[in-house]
């Protein structure tokens, strides 16, 4: 009996290993990535979404850090190769689930990336692109608060070149707050980010 | 049951016991550590990041032989199968990428713009922003080095080659009539207009061997793969309308693209240099449908225009006006897919048709001709590696010409040119590169078979500069004009020498070329001009040395982008009926362009100035006894236009050109026969209009409220 227990105990032990090893690894990847070591994360994930093909989520925090870091970078030579790299991994999970709209909101920010890169040349190509991923993204969740702050945010900075009224993108702003306070992630990985953003730009917004 | 739960118990200690350590060192090409490379075992979470000297160790609970993958950012991914119970203090070498922005890049002769260039020469927007332009592709490219402005004609003229020595390529497939049509000392302009295209490759030289049928030159031209959106697109101006409209389903998207062009209201506010009876006018439309596979796209372009005109000539030998009336009909239909598969092979294969018809009355007398033309292709690219490709293909190119002139018995040809070529594409490494390819083809009309080896070599010489050199033999079947009267005759041929050096960094480019060309086989003839009983040779010779100068900045002036092109030509030619070995009238020695864009944010416009320049031409005055011993003053043209966006849609746009109005000449034709005073007379060949203005407006209608027709100007 007691032998049983033991096997029963290494059995159930193995099990919960299997479950966790997942979270265990995404967790470790967040902790890195909080320590402000975002390579390290990015590496973290990159080997999470080799072992882990079935989930989406490890290769969107490599798209989305990867990103990010290539906004705070001056290095052009390196920020094409952290869009490139975004893109390659956004391209692998478009390719599973087209109608991701995280993944579309995702794709619309490399994009932007793309652009703050080098407007004169990005300008033209990628803004209609840009636009084009959040209308399909708010066409199948228009409750997402990252898709109507993403867009709204995009907007602002077009109207702004034109000298247009931000005003409803401003309002969409305000919505897409409420938006995240009623926004339940899936999963406790799945992406929840955008709020912080989203209450500087209502500041600004308040500010004229 | 006791000796199973022991045999459980010892599998799983024996698992947690088989633990591996895996470590080493991350260097690069020179030796260096690589601190922060990924290094983990394919498909499992076991792995590390290389600390700041490069060195790394990490557990496995992986056995026997895996595949460990070392990554970063900028190195090429490596892959080593290993066996993780044996796997310390080993060295992995990280190869630099190249496919990295500073990577080598094979540049000789070729200019590029668009999507894949890393480094843009011009950018798709510049193609119709540049004042002057007009919207018109090859306008664009006249502002580019290497080229000839050669008003009266409006081709492309490269490199002291005539403008048949260019090919036009949609999609890698040949366009036979890249031109509308026109008569003698009218600039015509090219056929297709800048808004289906997302980028464009110009080489003057020195090209692929993927290329053939062209002396001098080739113009690439590539459709885009997907639309952005729907969207409707109007324009009004005053030459024309203009009205398009883009629908995108989930797979596959339509452009339609419809235009009217008429002269005659603006012919009425601004008369010009010409006695028209009836001004130009032209109805013309173009569609791209395409579809995606899964693998692969096929695109189907296809472009019609009829166009007309009628006016009255003067002409040096007539004592009244010629009366000359034309009208055109072309066709050109294009449909290309380009697919990969397995093994990393990727295919292209298409087919175009092209049809030209012209009527043309001159006085009493008409001519009617027709040519059709084809060209199918297949071409595959195999890429081993990153680092070494190989493409291979074929062409086969029919051309079927037929013509009549009143009174004489019909003419006409019919050829059919096959050919085949490959191609290697090898990185040496991230500082040099080469591409070395051959190229062979056989003309069943001329009866002959040539054989042209093509090879391009670029070196990076630092972070931001290279050179390149490019040598390759060029062919090409005597043009049209010949081979309707005859068809005993061997291609024409080129050898083109180019060294290049090229300086880009962020958003300035350098660009110095150098070339000499040797021209042999020329076509030459015994008349006049050509006709049913000139006697042909292919005699003829002649070279072309000059250099070529490129400078675009739009880095040191906020809100200014400006490139100046300079080129200087050396070029004689024995050909057609020259007695002597001369420049041909078409060239000037020195041409320079300056061409500004500065966009002002408080007045939502765009302002630009273009300013063309070129010593004088050569004409032949019979009045002297030295053949082609004239010259003609200088050009100088300077352009303006001015775009203002009314809203993000909706866009408002001037132009005008040669405000300061300076008296061109291109240069002069001579009568045949002395007149009472023992002189030839002659009279200048001159722009159409001194000036000529454009006032646009152009309204998008889409969903996102935001794209605009800035790109189509």
């Amino acid at each position: 009996m007691k032998k049983l227990l033991l096997v029963f105990a290494i059995f159930v032990t193995g099990m919960s290993q299997a479950q966790t090893k997942f979270e265990q690894g995404m967790g470790q990847a967040f902790g890195l990535w909080k320590e402000g070591k975002p390579a390290e994360a990015t590496a973290l994930f990159e080997r999470i979404a080799g072992a882990e093909k079935n989930s989406w989520l490890p290769n969107y925090y490599v798209a989305f850090i990867s990103t990010i870091s290539s906004f705070e970078t001056k290095d052009k030579e390196k920020v094409n190769a952290l869009l490139t790299k975004a893109q390659n991994v956004l391209d692998i999970e478009m390719a599973k689930d087209p109608n991701n709209p995280e993944l579309l909101v995702l794709q619309a920010l490399t994009y932007t990336g793309w652009i703050a890169f080098d407007p004169m040349t990005n300008g033209m190509k990628y803004s209609p692109k840009v636009m084009e991923l959040y209308g399909k993204a708010e066409a199948i969740a228009p409750e997402n608060p990252r898709v109507v702050y993403g867009k709204a945010e995009f907007e602002i900075g077009g109207a702004k070149f034109f000298g247009t009224d931000t005003k409803p993108m401003c309002a969409e702003i305000d919505r897409a707050i409420t938006l995240f306070a009623k926004f339940k992630p899936e999963t406790p990985f799945s992406p929840k980010w955008g709020l912080d953003r989203a209450l500087d730009i209502q500041k600004e917004c308040g500010k004229k | 049951m006791k000796s199973i739960f022991t045999f459980l118990i010892f599998l799983c200690t024996t698992a947690a016991f088989s633990q591996n350590i895996v470590s080493g060192k991350v260097v690069d090409e020179k030796g260096k550590g690589v601190p922060g490379a990924n290094l983990f075992i394919d498909g499992t979470y076991d792995g590390t990041s290389s600390d700041e000297n490069g060195n790394f160790s990490f557990t496995t609970d992986t056995t026997g032989n895996q595949v460990l993958v070392a990554s970063f950012l900028i190195y090429e991914t490596s892959r080593t199968t290993i066996d993780v119970s044996n796997f310390k203090d080993k060295t992995i070498k990280l190869r630099e990428n190249v496919n990295s922005l500073d990577a080598v890049v094979v540049s000789a002769g070729t200019m590029e713009s668009g999507d894949k260039a890393r480094v843009s020469v011009l950018k798709p927007l510049d193609i119709v922003t540049t004042a002057g332009s007009a919207g018109d592709i090859v306008a664009a490219l006249q502002t580019l080095p290497g080229t000839q402005t050669v008003g009266e004609s409006g081709r492309l003229f490269v490199r002291g080659g005539e403008a048949d020595e260019t090919q036009t390529y949609v999609d890698g497939i040949r366009v036979a009539q890249p031109y509308g049509s026109t008569t003698q000392n009218l600039p015509t302009r090219g056929r297709f207009s800048p808004f289906l295209f997302s980028g464009i490759s110009f080489s003057t030289g020195g090209y692929s061997a993927e290329y053939g049928e062209a002396l001098s030159s080739v113009l690439l031209l590539n459709t885009q793969d997907e639309p952005d959106q729907n969207k409707t697109d109007i324009s009004l101006m005053t030459v024309g309308l203009g009205i398009g409209n883009t629908q995108k389903w989930a797979k596959s998207s339509l452009s339609v693209n419809a235009a009217y062009i008429d002269l005659a209201p603006y012919q009425k506010a601004i008369p010009q240099n010409i006695d028209w009876n009836r001004p130009f006018q032209s109805l013309s439309g173009e569609a791209v449908y395409r579809y995606g596979f899964n693998n692969g796209l096929l695109k189907v372009y296809g472009a019609f225009d009829a166009s007309r005109y009628d006016l009255n000539q003067s002409n040096i030998n007539l004592d009244h006006k010629m009366r000359v009336d034309l009208s055109n009909n072309n066709l050109y239909l294009n449909a290309s897919y380009k697919g990969n598969f397995s093994g990393n092979w990727q295919i292209t294969s298409g087919v175009s048709y092209g049809y030209g018809a012209n009527k043309i009355g001159l006085d009493e007398d008409e001519v009617e001709n027709a040519e059709n033309a084809a060209h199918l292709k297949l071409k595959f690219r195999k890429s081993f590696s990153d680092r070494v490709k190989l493409s291979f293909g074929g062409d086969y190119f029919i051309t079927d010409f037929d013509e009549q002139y009143t009174g004489f018995p019909q003419i006409g040809y019919n050829a059919n040119i096959a050919a085949v070529y490959s191609e290697a594409d090898v990185f040496f490494s991230k500082k040099f590169a080469a591409k070395v390819g051959i190229r062979a083809s056989n003309n069943d009309l001329l009866n002959e078979t040539n054989v042209a080896p093509r090879i391009s070599l670029a070196y990076k010489i630092a972070k931001y500069s290279q050179f390149s050199f490019a040598y390759g033999d060029f062919t090409q079947a005597p043009r049209q004009e010949y081979l309707k009267y005859s068809k005993f005759f061997e291609s024409e041929k080129a050898s083109h020498y180019i060294l290049n050096f090229q300086y880009a960094k962020e958003r300035q480019t350098l660009r110095l070329e150098a070339y000499y060309k040797d021209y042999r086989n020329l076509v030459g003839y015994d008349t006049p001009t050509v006709a049913y009983n000139s006697n042909f040779n292919n005699n003829g010779n002649g070279y072309a040395a000059g250099l070529d100068v490129f400078w675009r900045d739009g880095k040191s002036v906020k809100n200014l982008e400006y490139w100046v092109s300079y080129s200087y030509i050396d070029t004689k030619r024995m050909y057609q009926n020259f007695p002597e070995k001369v420049t041909p009238s078409f060239v000037a020695d020195h041409n320079l362009s300056l061409v500004t864009k500065y966009w002002i944010p408080d007045w939502k416009s765009q302002i630009g100035f273009t300013n063309s320049f070129s010593s004088g031409r050569p004409y032949n005055n019979p009045n002297e006894i030295k053949f082609m011993n004239g010259k003609t003053k200088s050009y100088n043209n300077l352009a303006f236009n001015w775009a203002y966006l009314l809203t993000a849609q909706k866009i408002l746009y001037f132009s005008v050109s040669n405000v300061l109005g300076s008296q061109n000449v291109y240069g002069y034709e001579y009568a045949n026969q002395k007149n009472s005073n023992g002189i030839y007379a002659r009279q200048a060949i001159t722009p159409t209009a001194d000036r000529f203005f454009f006032v646009g407006f152009f309204w998008t209608i889409s969903q996102d409220k935001k794209s605009n027709q800035l790109d189509n100007l």
